[in-house]
């Protein structure tokens, strides 16, 4: 499948590739946005099974980034990946549409369970 | 709403978790920089963008916090401390530690914090900046050694 990562920090995209490798999910085809806004261009262009988000990013953060998306009728799977893990945000996170919500720093195995519910 | 101090054990589980490495931490006097005293600053607002807290660490740990992040070698680390700041790529990675350790003051029943502004370990500090690591109070002062790494000081302080 095709998995498209997004997040501001280019160490933090790498980082997600690594857990995912780790966690078993290593052979899939990985594209990666800078932000919001790109992350929206790029589920028209590159059609992803599956977006990765961070949630604090400039231009466009991910809660607006997946409200966009789902505006649009796109019903791509989509997750974040994110230091905000409260309830509250855990909440937003699912009445918007998102899939499931790891919060930094992250294991793999939090990885395996979050990406088998999707998969 | 009260801002929440983070613990010693969150920290270091956090710590521990992110960089995927042993963290031992262990109490120290306040981090206090000086006019000269490379130092790097992360500053936290909550959700009406007043400053909150900070972070503050010397030039040891945000050398190797971000290396051991990126797991860029040890001598770069070491490197920097030398030249007395942090290249592009450990203050980049820096930044991710510190956006990440948000999370340590997002408690239930607390305000909710987010990073802010980074000034990482080299360029002179803000002079407000500076004196806000001073701030006496609600602060946690502690000596963190990463594995493989190295030692240095870190302080979280709510304004």
């Amino acid at each position: 499948m095709k998995i498209l990562i997004a997040d501001d920090s280019r160490v933090m995209r790498q980082i997600v590739i690594r857990t995912l490798r780790q966690a078993g999910h290593g052979g899939h085809d990985i594209v990666e946005a800078e932000n919001g806004r790109q992350a929206l261009e790029m589920v028209q262009s590159e059609a992803p099974d599956l977006v990765l988000s961070d949630w604090n990013m400039p231009e466009m953060n991910g809660i607006d980034c997946l409200s966009a998306l789902r505006a649009s009728g796109s019903q791509v799977a989509f997750g974040f990946v994110t230091s905000e893990g409260s309830e509250e945000m855990r909440e937003r996170a699912a009445s918007a549409g998102a899939a499931f919500l790891i919060a930094k720093p992250f294991t793999p195995e939090a990885f395996d369970d979050a990406l088998r519910s999707v998969i | 709403m009260p801002v929440h101090l983070p613990q010693p054990k969150q920290l270091r589980d956090l710590l521990a978790d992110l960089l995927g490495r042993d963290v031992t931490l262990t109490p120290s006097a306040p981090f206090a920089p000086g006019p000269d005293t490379p130092a790097s600053v992360a500053l936290y607002v909550d959700d009406s963008l007043r400053i909150s807290a900070l972070i503050a660490c010397d030039l040891a740990f945000s050398a190797y916090a971000g290396a051991a992040l990126g797991l860029i070698p040890v001598g770069d680390a070491t490197a920097a401390v030398g030249d007395g700041k942090v290249t592009d790529a450990i203050s980049e990675n820096l930044y991710e530690v510190l956006n990440i350790a948000a999370s340590t003051f997002n408690v239930a029943g607390a305000d909710h914090l987010r990073l802010h502004a980074l000034h990482p370990a080299g360029p002179p500090l803000d002079p407000q900046v500076r004196i806000s690591t001073l701030t006496l109070g609600r602060r946690e002062d502690l000596a963190v050694d990463i594995a493989g790494y190295g030692a240095g000081l870190l302080s979280v302080v709510l304004l």
